[in-house]
């Protein structure tokens, strides 16, 4: 078997424990559903219970023959995949304080940067970027987005 | 035949604004299925909060989203032929004619018989889609909890045996799909399930969150990831025109494929991808005697083109008739609806003609837009393919937030969306694909209701899931499609095993 299809089988089985973990936490949680009356029958609980229970039946299925999956990133590009939901984060974060047209800038900035522009390129896109849809959106579609409380 | 609704729907999509909404749908359409990165599905759900926002009507907004997926359908093309790099996942098989045609330097010829070939399949398609439709409603309104029950069975059972070439992923994904779709407030008992005590999450997880995370944020970590696998744009684009006796030949071609692409788009959970491929190699089998198929035939072309344009069309049947999606961006439709607070199902075509005969309507009118678009525009649309990641990401990403926020107001559903994302991209390395969990989703909500209700009428019998004809037709059905394909594979496999051991094969 070559290194890429044992990755691949690795990935796949990892994927299957994960979702019969998560079979298992759904089944308990929906057996737990407190609840003082239902107008029919099943109530709440059963949908759940039953769903996590044909979760757990094709995990099984999946954990026998895991399929293609694709391996993960590594190194310096991995680092870069992982900048991106950290760089949303962190500019979701700060939306309400510091105002749309700025959180805007800062996260296409620092996109553009993982997404290998040079540092000029990418502020000026970012510029660009931040004046393009505050115009379309606060402007001339007038939809409500944060100012910001930062700047008053 | 009760044609009433489609006459009505004319009158509705040409309207001055949903002439301008259509317009729009099919230009942003056409970019989106060029940009390699981004299908119609994204497309979709980056636009639907945004035409929420902007307070457009449901009937528009259905106008907006259509004319943006047959678009898509028809721009799909252009980075196949220029790039071949297929725009989404319709547009896979064009590669195989289209990129040989442009290396010969045909490539204004590859992009004009295309479009014309999606216009043909569009157009057909709409017809299909404007007979079939009532057809399909008049029968299903006798359809009550335990019979709709069953046919959501039936749609589950149809994707697993369909969709792609695992299906035990695929229904893994449904059942993921219907999972997140029990988050929230049980109307019924007035219990509250897996909302961990976040009030936020009282009235479940927002079909807008779900699907820009699933489909926008996930997206830009796959783009990032496959950037600089250097691919080179086909400038010479050479003559436009097509030559008389190359439409002559493609002409019995588009027609069959278009019936294909209809028929296959109808059936819940196949898509573009399988109707182009089932038109390609019907054709390669019927005419390619020379052996020029893949070497830029204008068959090979025309084929896939016509088929992809036409499931989009039949996509729409099971969605508007029966309220089950054909595919993963009539699941976003569906979904868009359902933000309406409009119930589709059999009665939307009597209850609410205006939508279903403004949207059939409107997919006459825009297949005719997209071919005035699409043939003089086509530079333009060429253009699209050497806009840089670094400038093109970062607005999906922004499109994502303001989409989300508009809908919600809420930091905490942004925050979600992008929880979401990561689980997403997670899956997608795993090789699940995205469109099933959208499909449970949408589908999960309805199905447990239809179940509970039709338990509620029999007193907690079960034997009503199997009480009436239609019932025990579509549990039928169900078992079939689950069933027949994994036999089928399993007897060409032993044909194939026995025809390799030079053994008489054996039968049975």
């Amino acid at each position: 078997m070559s290194d890429n299809a044992r990755t691949t089988l690795l990935i796949g089985r990892i994927s299957a424990l994960c979702l019969i973990g998560l079979a298992v936490a759904y089944g308990v949680g929906g057996a737990s559903i407190e609840y003082a009356f239902s107008s029919d029958p099943l109530g709440p609980r059963v949908v759940p219970v039953a769903l996590a229970t044909v979760l757990g039946l094709l995990c099984l299925f999946y954990l026998r023959s895991p399929g293609t999956a694709e391996a993960f990133p590594s190194g310096r590009l991995l680092w870069r995949v992982l900048a991106i939901p950290l760089l949303l984060v962190v500019c979701v974060a700060i939306f309400e304080t510091v105002g749309f047209a700025m959180c805007i800038f800062l996260l296409t900035f620092g996109t553009g940067l993982i997404f290998g522009a040079p540092l000029g390129y990418a502020a000026a896109g970012a510029a660009g970027h931040a004046a393009l849809w505050w115009f379309i959106f606060s402007y001339l579609l007038q939809v409500y987005l944060p100012t910001g409380t930062l700047f008053g | 035949m009760n044609l009433d609704y489609l006459w009505h729907g004319f009158a509705v999509a040409l309207t001055g604004q949903n002439l301008l909404v259509g317009l729009i749908g099919c230009f942003i359409g056409t970019l989106v299925g060029a940009l390699p990165a981004i299908g119609p599905i994204n497309g979709i759900a980056l636009l639907l909060p945004i035409a929420y926002t902007m307070g457009l009507p449901a009937e528009s907004t259905m106008i907006l989203l259509s004319a943006i997926y047959c678009g898509a359908e028809y721009g799909g093309r252009i980075s196949s032929i220029l790039l071949n790099v297929p725009g989404d996942a319709g547009a896979v098989m064009t590669a195989l004619d289209g990129y040989p045609m442009a290396r010969q330097g045909r490539a204004g010829e590859a992009l004009t018989l295309s479009g014309i070939s999606s216009f043909v399949g569009g157009i057909l398609g709409s017809i299909g889609l404007a007979l079939f439709a009532p057809v399909l409603a008049r029968l299903a309104i006798g359809f009550g909890p335990a019979e709709y029950f069953v046919l959501m069975v039936f749609a589950f059972a149809t994707l697993g045996s369909m969709v792609g070439s695992q299906p035990v992923k695929t229904l893994i994904g449904c059942t993921l799909g219907l999972m997140l779709a029990t988050v929230g407030l049980d109307a019924t008992s007035g219990a509250y399930r897996f909302t961990f005590n976040q009030p936020e999450l009282g009235d479940g997880i927002e079909f807008v969150v779900l699907v820009i995370g699933l489909f926008s944020i996930s997206e830009a970590l796959v783009i990032l990831e496959h950037q600089g696998r250097g691919f080179t744009v086909i400038r010479e684009l050479g003559r436009m025109t097509v030559r008389a006796a190359d439409v002559a030949r493609c002409t019995g071609t588009m027609l069959r494929s278009s019936v294909i692409g209809f028929v296959v788009g109808v059936l819940p959970g196949t898509g573009a991808s399988v109707s182009s491929a089932i038109a390609y190699t019907t054709e390669k089998r019927l005419s390619d005697t020379e052996d020029t198929f893949g070497k830029g035939d204008v068959r090979g072309l025309a084929a896939p083109e016509a088929a992809n344009n036409a499931t989009a069309c039949g996509a729409f049947v099971p969605m508007l008739t029966l309220g089950i999606p054909g595919s993963g961006t009539t699941a976003v439709m569906l979904g868009a609806l359902m933000l309406y607070n409009i119930q589709p199902g059999p009665m939307l075509l009597t209850e609410r003609p205006e939508i279903v005969g403004g949207l059939v309507a409107s997919l006459f009118i825009g297949n005719f837009l997209l071919l005035l678009l699409n043939l003089p525009l086509v530079n333009i649309f060429a253009r699209v393919l050497t806009v840089p990641n670094w400038l093109l990401v970062p607005g999906i990403l922004v499109l994502s937030i303001v989409g989300v926020y508009s809908t919600h107001a809420s930091v905490f559903a942004i925050f979600l969306m992008l929880g979401i994302g990561m689980a997403g991209w997670l899956l997608r390395k795993a090789g699940f694909d995205m469109a099933p969990i959208i499909l449970g989703f949408v589908l999960g909500h309805v199905m447990e209701i239809n179940l509970r209700n039709a338990l509620a009428i029999s007193g907690g019998e079960l034997s009503i899931l199997f009480s009436s004809a239609i019932c025990i037709v579509l549990w039928f059905m169900a078992a079939a499609v689950a069933v027949l394909p994994t036999m089928l594979s399993w007897r060409s496999r032993r044909l194939k095993v026995a025809r390799t051991a030079g053994m008489p094969a054996i039968d049975g």
